[in-house]
């Protein structure tokens, strides 16, 4: 029973800090119908503000610069209030000219702003923790009820906080006139409109309110664990994003439900199940991967709100951007449309320059990068038939390259050498049987995770997805017994051709080139055969293709299918190539990347995700040369995701957008006619 | 452009010269020329895609304009934000009423007052719409979503009236009423005519707008091509556009 209440108090207050961050995301999204995913790095940023704030001095790029050395309450309340500001500042730049762009395009902006403040604020705060100052109310002695249960003074503030801020919030909402004209908004923004309403000041005003609510939430949480850190917004951001779902996004008490449920279960789950600490995070994804399943629209939500989001990802123009930019960008599309539309010939030649490219090109260094290129070309391409074709964003993928990476990798090094002490040499074959089982068992898989989303739309299946990729990350990091978890899997042997190993950079690059040229073979035919113009019908119109016969749920998950295939396929290689892997390989950043390249590149075409692999290794590359960059290597990142939030203020359905695969292809449609 | 410009009555509330708007290379608005007169009822007529929507919702700021002015009260508001031609006194109850659907009754009356801040007067008026539809008073904690059409119709143009226009701008208010319902709506707008509130319909029932309407402009291919006083317009004529048997 003490045990039992102890985990309970403590499940109450991390509830409470879910809760308020939950908020965020609802509030946000029910009026936009964005899943601003920045929220958890301003999450972040209310803990480092704060902290500065509490301090004297800060080092700045290397210079002391004064601070005002604030009590806490004084502190929290500035960083509350200029992250709120900072939140209006994010709304205003990245969001704002895209309310009329496509529907993934604030999503891609969102993540890419998430990615600027992350490596920003490691570039100014340090990739280190930062110790949480000490205060007064923190070191007050502990309240202890029923003699065995000790809850911090600071607990039952974080409590207090967050109950007064909700309650607060939802009297705002339901009787002040801003508050009504954000549901206003929410409800009908061109009737808004016509009432009067300024619709952007009202966002302006959610983005404000969640980016305080945040701000809130994260320095209460630092205060809690005792120290700041760049990434710590990443996991209660997900967290809360996930109590947000669970209660019903829209719903501001759905939210604060599904806060306090999630702390709940995250306290009780890690004190009873046996090893539940380590699977605690995982938990909570599985409950909301079962939520979803069985009740989409989450325990408060109203089921209109199911299909949030739904309707095509990829529809509508870019707003911004002015004649000169435009007309360039226009160009460099028809010039990438030739490209792709020119036929056999072209191919050829594109395979001829990649041949000619490995043969003469002298440095090793630049060979490898190739190879990478060729590497997440393919992993873009992979996850390009579940976005680009079938129109579903897909936030898990990197799972299927997990699945096929670990794999071969536990086949080849625990088990066959290890346990069985066979040399690689001796079953060489074994890698290529390996390509297809692994890209099997990833497309099985990705299958069996499919099904349950088949019913869910938009950003539900985003969110779903996102679940299921963080939990194979979670296995593969705690299930130590077969993954050798965070260690990782070193020496996996190099492949062998024929008795010959595959080892110089050149080699490699040739094995990559050839599985490359295998894999857009065999896309390339799916999407001009039956299956794809079902896919591009779903993804320009599911209700439409349903109506017109298309079973729509098969066909997703084919798509589902193909994608985990190419996901496990190229994963195989990839752990052949690396020698190496561990659970970090496969992060949400790397999915996020992978759908980075395929919008850069252009979604639903061929060439598009090559392109944007092209873009973003050697970017990586050549930004080392930077000297900013040289002194932050942080800041590589920052900058691709300007580059990103450009891109999609400029030109948000990609590079090669007019290279899209479309409804009419020619050719296929006239065969089947006739 | 080519309509010979008679100005209907001395003093024009709205005027509107050689609007454009354009939709990518269509262009839905080609050089409309139209006045309304203080204290009139002034309808908008045509066939489908004629442009007419477009035109209103230009009118209010929604779309851009690819050229032309349009003067409110002798002021230039052709580049005002739509939400300050609210508080200028033009009120737009666009198509399909366009409630919110969530909300009750009542708070789509309160949210039409959202530029005014007389709290009493707010009040006041309220209790003025329920004496002029009296249903909804009747219907006040509902949600509006769950009205039935001519319910809905009748709050869409309440929530109009409640920032307290000078010009009530409708967009096919009658559209999918039963003909009971229809002539309710229509006798309303007479009766908020006749308080002194000026009315710019869009209606596809032409016949019965050109009975209550002072003048009435005639537009085809996002233009105007013939309009007259309510009195003398010809109905005969109205029906050729509409079958488009003149050009």
């Amino acid at each position: 029973m003490d045990y039992f209440g102890q985990l309970l108090a403590n499940g109450l207050v991390l509830g409470a800090i879910y809760a308020l961050t939950a908020v965020a995301y609802t509030l946000v999204y029910g009026v936009v119908r964005l899943v601003n995913f920045a929220f958890g790095e301003l999450f972040m940023l209310g803990a480092f503000l704060t902290i500065s704030l509490m301090t004297s001095e800060v080092q700045l790029f290397g210079t002391a610069v004064a601070m005002p050395a604030l009590p806490f309450p004084v502190a929290a309340l500035f960083a509350v209030a200029l992250t709120a500001l900072f939140g209006i500042l994010i709304d205003y730049i990245a969001y704002r000219p895209l309310r009329k762009a496509p529907r993934l395009a604030p999503l891609i902006s969102s993540i890419a702003v998430s990615v600027v403040l992350q490596s920003v604020a490691q570039t100014i705060w340090g990739s280190e923790q930062v110790h949480f100052p000490d205060f007064g109310l923190a070191d007050l002695d502990p309240i202890v009820f029923f003699d065995s249960i000790y809850i911090r003074v600071m607990d039952v503030v974080v409590m207090a906080a967050a109950i007064l801020a909700m309650v607060g919030l939802s009297l705002f909402i339901a009787y002040s006139k801003l508050g009504r004209a954000m549901r206003a908004s929410a409800e009908d923004p061109m009737a808004a409109t016509l009432l009067g309403i300024p619709v952007n000041r009202a966002i302006a005003a959610a983005f404000a309110l969640g980016s305080g609510f945040a701000a809130l939430a994260g320095l209460l949480y630092a205060q809690s664990y005792g120290f700041a850190h760049a990434t710590m917004g990443f996991l209660p951001g997900l967290k809360a994003l996930t109590a947000a779902v669970l209660g019903g996004i829209g719903s501001i008490p759905g939210a604060a439900l599904g806060g306090v449920l999630l702390g709940l279960i995250e306290a009780l789950g890690a004190g009873y199940i046996p090893d539940g600490s380590a699977y605690k995070d995982a938990i909570s994804f599985a409950i909301l991967i079962l939520l979803l399943f069985m009740r989409p629209q989450g325990l408060l939500g109203r089921p209109e709100l199911n299909s949030a989001g739904a309707g095509s990802l990829l529809d509508g123009v870019a707003t911004v951007g002015k004649g000169g930019m435009q007309s360039l960008l226009g160009r460099l599309d028809a010039g990438f449309a030739w490209l792709a539309g020119s036929g056999a010939r072209m191919k050829v030649a594109a395979l001829a320059v990649a041949i000619v490219a490995g043969l003469i090109i002298p440095s090793d260094y630049w060979l490898r990068i190739l190879t990478m290129v060729l590497i997440y070309g393919m992993l873009a391409s992979g996850l390009n038939v579940i976005v680009g074709f079938a129109g579903l964003l897909d936030l898990g993928f990197v799972a299927f390259w997990a699945v096929g990476s670990y794999f071969t990798s536990i086949l080849f090094v625990l088990v066959l050498k290890q346990a069985f002490g066979i040399d690689a040499q001796s079953v060489w074959w074994l890698f290529y049987v390996n390509l297809i089982i692994g890209g099997l068992l990833s497309a099985l898989i990705a299958m069996i995770l499919g099904t349950p989303t088949l019913r869910l739309r938009g950003d539900y299946l985003a969110i779903m997805t996102l679940g299921f990729g963080e939990i194979v990350r979670i296995v593969a990091t705690n299930w130590i017994g077969l993954t050798r978890g965070p260690m990782g899997i070193p020496d996996v042997p190099a492949p062998f051709l024929f008795g010959l190993q595959v080892k110089s950079p050149m080699a490699f690059y040739f094995v990559a080139l050839a599985l490359t040229a295998v894999i857009l073979f065999a896309i390339s035919g799916l999407v001009r055969s039956y299956v794809g113009r079902a896919w591009v019908a779903i993804r320009e119109d599911e209700h439409a293709a349903e109506a017109m016969g298309v079973p729509t749920a098969r066909y997703k998950l084919y798509a589902y299918a193909v994608s985990g295939f190419v996901g496990g396929f190229v994963g195989v290689f990839y752990a052949h190539y690396q020698l190496f892997i561990s659970p970090l390989n496969f992060s949400l950043f790397e999915n996020i990347v992978i759908l980075m390249l395929v919008v850069l590149g252009g979604l639903g075409t061929f060439i598009g995700p090559f392109i944007g692999a092209l873009i973003w290794v050697v970017f990586l590359q050549l930004a080392l040369d930077i000297p900013l960059v040289q002194s932050f290597p942080e800041i590589r990142f920052a900058l691709l995701g300007v580059i990103l939030m450009c891109l999609m203020l400029f030109r948000p359905q990609g590079l090669a957008a007019t290279a899209r695969v479309k409804l009419t292809m020619p050719g296929v449609g006239m065969e089947r006619a006739s | 452009m080519n309509a010979p410009l008679t100005a209907p009555v001395p003093m024009p509330l709205l005027e509107i010269e050689d609007l454009h708007v354009n939709y990518g290379r269509i262009r839905a608005v080609d050089g409309l020329q139209m006045q309304v007169g203080s204290g009139t009822i002034v309808s908008l007529v045509g066939s489908n895609g004629a442009g007419k929507t477009t035109s209103l919702t230009a009118l209010s700021g929604i779309l851009p304009l690819s050229g032309g002015r349009i003067r409110f009260g002798g002021e230039d508001i052709t580049h005002l934000a739509p939400e300050l031609r609210v508080r200028r006194g033009i009120a737009h109850v666009p198509e399909r009423r366009r409630l919110f659907p969530g909300m009750s009754v009542r708070e789509n009356l309160v949210l039409g007052s959202y530029i005014r801040h007389d709290r009493h007067g707010i009040e006041q008026d309220i209790a003025v719409m329920v004496e002029l539809f009296p249903i909804l008073g009747d219907r006040f904690a509902q949600m509006a979503g769950t009205l039935s059409g001519g319910e809905q119709q009748m709050l869409a143009i309440a929530r109009g009236l409640m920032s307290r226009p000078s010009l009530l701008v409708m967009d096919e208010p009658t559209m999918g009423l039963s003909p009971k319902m229809i002539d309710v709506i229509l006798d309303t707008v007479q009766r908020i005519n006749s308080q002194g509130t000026t009315v710019l319909l869009v209606e596809q029932n032409a016949i019965e707008a050109m009975r209550l309407s002072d003048h009435v402009y005639i537009m085809r291919l996002g233009r105007i091509v013939h309009q007259d006083t309510g009195a003398r317009i010809d109905p005969e004529l109205v029906k050729a556009f509409y079958m488009g048997e003149v050009l």
